[in-house]
């Protein structure tokens, strides 16, 4: 079952001077469940992809159809709203919000998301259990260390049960301890909850245990792999 | 966790901006509003004193006479009329007076002179003509005596200097000859022997009698029990010629009027004239002095006086005063705007540096579907917080302050006094309790603020989410 389809798309960026092709008719399809990692030099495109897919940005050309629906044709508003309630989001440097604690950044999403307290408890609470922080509920992200915050933003990212979450070089702030912890929950996640995860990264040790590995190059696809290999970084 | 409790939780993120925005407000505010209640509370006794020493609130005046002040614009009092007048239940007391110019003679000596006829015993009511009576003259006679009692050595030379100086009461003459409090036991009887002054206020029988102003006695060189000659056109071109004894003499705060007065019986002055039973004015005090009241009460009379006459307010019988109040007004207000364009950099300096600072984390509540009407309001509900925390304080802390400076008068002394009291004005400076002004503060300050919160959400719609969570 497709959750996203990526059609012809093309996005430019024009500066005073130049023209930049940052994505240059891409082309590609997600489903649901997958595990994907989106590699690539630096300048390739990744991030703009991503942000596409997002819908944090809109495409000079193309479409990007979400469970059928076209992202170009959402107003803004729209858009916050559709975001809020299918894409899942973890960044590269955490940006959980600093005066909440790790039960309210969870919570927060789905306080927008108008679900109700107890549900919302119930939810927060096996979430930053299943992310292996149910002993920090009550920690502030600035108590809390580099991978916990990030594992926090993991569990941040599920709490709206999106469609799929997108993920932003998610360890390239963390040690090589806490990125297997986050990637091992990650995978898990995948695996056990079919949640569809979709990497930009430079990291190997994501690349590894990614199921599909799309290359691009000047904003163009150059690969599209799909790996039929076990999971587990430690074997890659 | 709901808006109200994320702003709250935000604005104390950085405790210290926190504190300097909401004490730059605090001072504005409690500044502002001291600055505000002297001149306000300032203007409030100068009129009071004006308006109960001479105008009244309201006057009753022939159509005329306000244009052209002569007594042929006067008109016939009746005790009808001034029953009817007092017979508002907002109307204290309504007394008539007769006013208009003679020449005064003493000797070799002329002067131009303002007759005003009042009411003795009506016109307690009205002015202070009875307390302005003259205690204490220092006289040449005066001055050497005292010069030879055991008085400080300050005093007897201030005694030269204040030579000829009238006193209505001790304050003044204590803080002129430089005495404090403690002296006032051992050296005031001294000055009660040699420097009293005996005084009388007007009687209505005693019809050939005159109170005149310390100025115009020291002009004309007259004292209590001398006769002063008045001459001058009456009612209708008639002449007006007249002799009337002294009997006591007055110091009034204006210069102008005191060098110039001379109060006597309303009858006398309508034999001076030949004005039988006609008044120039009715002047009216009221009981409830507030704008509204003053405006329903004329409202009323204005019903019951006849066609040819009309009412005055105090504003327009004072317009000169009116418009000079004005003027400070306007720029005390100046001063005011100049303190509150001040706070208003420091809020859009700490606004400024807050979005700058939040760039990124707006961005990413942005992303993860946070509605921008709904982040603005978390926003609006955080300048709105620190705002409103300076606003109260600084309400707060003015009220003593107020509330003490309004029954506790700043009073100037020595030479700071004699110059307000030479300009007419009482050497005091109250403040006004608080009122609409206070209120008015806090919608200055609100409106800073809104325009704070304007321009914050108008950086919160425009904000390019992709850029700022580069940032």
């Amino acid at each position: 079952m497709k959750v996203i389809e990526i059609k012809d798309v093309n996005k430019i960026y024009n500066s005073t001077e130049i023209k930049v092709h940052a994505v240059n008719g891409v082309s590609l399809d997600f489903d649901q469940g997958e595990f994907a990692a989106i590699v690539g030099p630096s300048g390739s495109g990744k991030t703009t992809l991503l942000n596409l897919l997002g819908g944090l940005d809109l495409p000079t050309s193309g479409k990007i159809l979400i469970d059928g629906e076209d992202l170009s044709k959402l107003k803004s508003s729209q858009l916050i709203d559709f975001r809020l309630r299918n894409i899942g989001f973890v960044f590269q440097s955490y940006n959980l919000i600093p005066v909440l604690t790790a039960e309210e950044n969870v919570g927060f999403i789905m306080a927008l998301q108008k679900i109700d307290r107890k549900e919302r408890e119930e939810r927060t609470w096996s979430l930053l259990k299943a992310v292996g922080l149910g002993d920090r509920l009550n920690s502030r992200p600035a108590k809390l260390s580099g991978g916990q915050q990030q594992r926090v933003a993991v569990a941040r990212a599920l709490a709206s049960r999106p469609k799929f979450v997108l993920a932003d070089e998610p360890t390239a702030n963390l040690d090589s301890k806490a990125a297997k912890t986050l990637l091992e929950i990650m995978e898990k996640l995948n695996r056990e909850e079919k949640i569809t995860f979709i990497f930009s990264t430079h990291d190997p040790r994501v690349v590894k245990m990614a199921r599909r590995v799309i290359t691009l190059e000047d904003g163009k696809v150059i690969s599209d792999e799909v790996k039929k290999q076990s999971n587990d970084p430690e074997n890659g | 966790m709901n808006d109200f409790q994320m702003a709250w939780r935000n604005i104390w993120r950085n405790r210290r901006r926190t504190l300097i925005t909401a004490a730059s407000v605090f001072f504005a505010v409690f500044f502002a509003l001291i600055m505000r209640s002297v001149q306000l509370g300032s203007y409030d006794r100068m009129f009071k004193n004006v308006i109960e020493s001479y105008s009244g609130y309201i006057q009753v005046q022939q159509k005329d006479y306000f244009d052209e002040p002569v007594l042929d614009n006067s008109f016939e009092l009746d005790q009808g009329l001034l029953d009817l007048i007092a017979s508002d239940p907002n109307v204290k007391a309504v007394v008539p007076r007769l006013e208009s110019f003679a020449l005064a003679a003493a000797g070799s000596s002329t002067q131009g002179v303002v007759v005003m006829g009042i009411d003795p015993q009506g016109e307690k009511e009205v002015s202070e003509v009875h307390n302005r009576l003259v205690r204490f003259k220092l006289t040449d006679e005066a001055i050497k005596a005292l010069m030879n009692e055991t008085l400080p050595e300050r005093t007897k030379k201030l005694l030269k200097i204040f030579k000829n100086e009238a006193y209505t009461g001790t304050g003044r003459l204590m803080l002129d000859m430089g005495l404090s409090e403690k002296d006032t036991s051992d050296v005031l009887p001294v000055f009660r022997k040699y420097a009293s002054f005996s005084n009388y206020y007007l009687e209505e029988e005693d019809s050939m009698s005159v109170i005149i102003g310390d100025g115009l006695s020291d002009y004309l060189g007259l004292s209590i029990g001398d006769t002063i000659v008045l001459i001058g056109q009456g009612y209708h071109g008639v002449s007006a010629a007249g002799k009337y004894t002294i009997r006591g003499i007055a110091k009034i705060p204006s210069p102008d009027i005191d060098n110039i007065v001379v109060y006597m019986p309303v009858n006398t002055a309508r034999k001076l004239y030949g004005a039988h039973g006609l008044s120039t004015s009715a002047v009216i005090m009221m009981n409830n002095t507030d704008e509204k009241s003053l405006v329903a009460t004329a409202g009323r009379l204005a019903e019951v006086i006849p066609e040819s006459l009309v009412l005055r307010s105090w504003k327009e019988l004072n317009a000169l005063m009116v418009n000079q109040m004005d003027a400070d007004n306007k720029s005390g207000m100046i001063m005011i705007g100049i303190l509150y364009l001040v706070i208003a950099f420091g809020v859009f300096g700490t606004v400024l540096m807050m979005l700058a600072e939040r760039r990124r984390e707006f961005a990413v509540l942005i992303s993860i579907g946070m509605q921008k009407h709904k982040l603005a309001g978390v926003v609006a509900f955080e300048l709105l917080l620190i705002g409103l925390m300076g606003v109260m304080a600084g309400v707060i802390a003015s009220l003593p302050v107020v509330i003490y400076g309004n029954i506790n008068p700043l009073r100037f002394k020595g030479q700071m006094a004699s110059m307000w009291e030479d300009y007419g004005f009482e050497p005091i400076m109250p403040t006004l309790m608080p009122d609409a002004y206070y209120l008015w503060q806090t919608v200055v300050v609100l409106i800073i603020l809104s325009i704070a919160i304007f321009f914050s959400i108008r950086k919160i719609y425009k904000l390019n989410v992709i850029q700022s969570i580069k940032a």
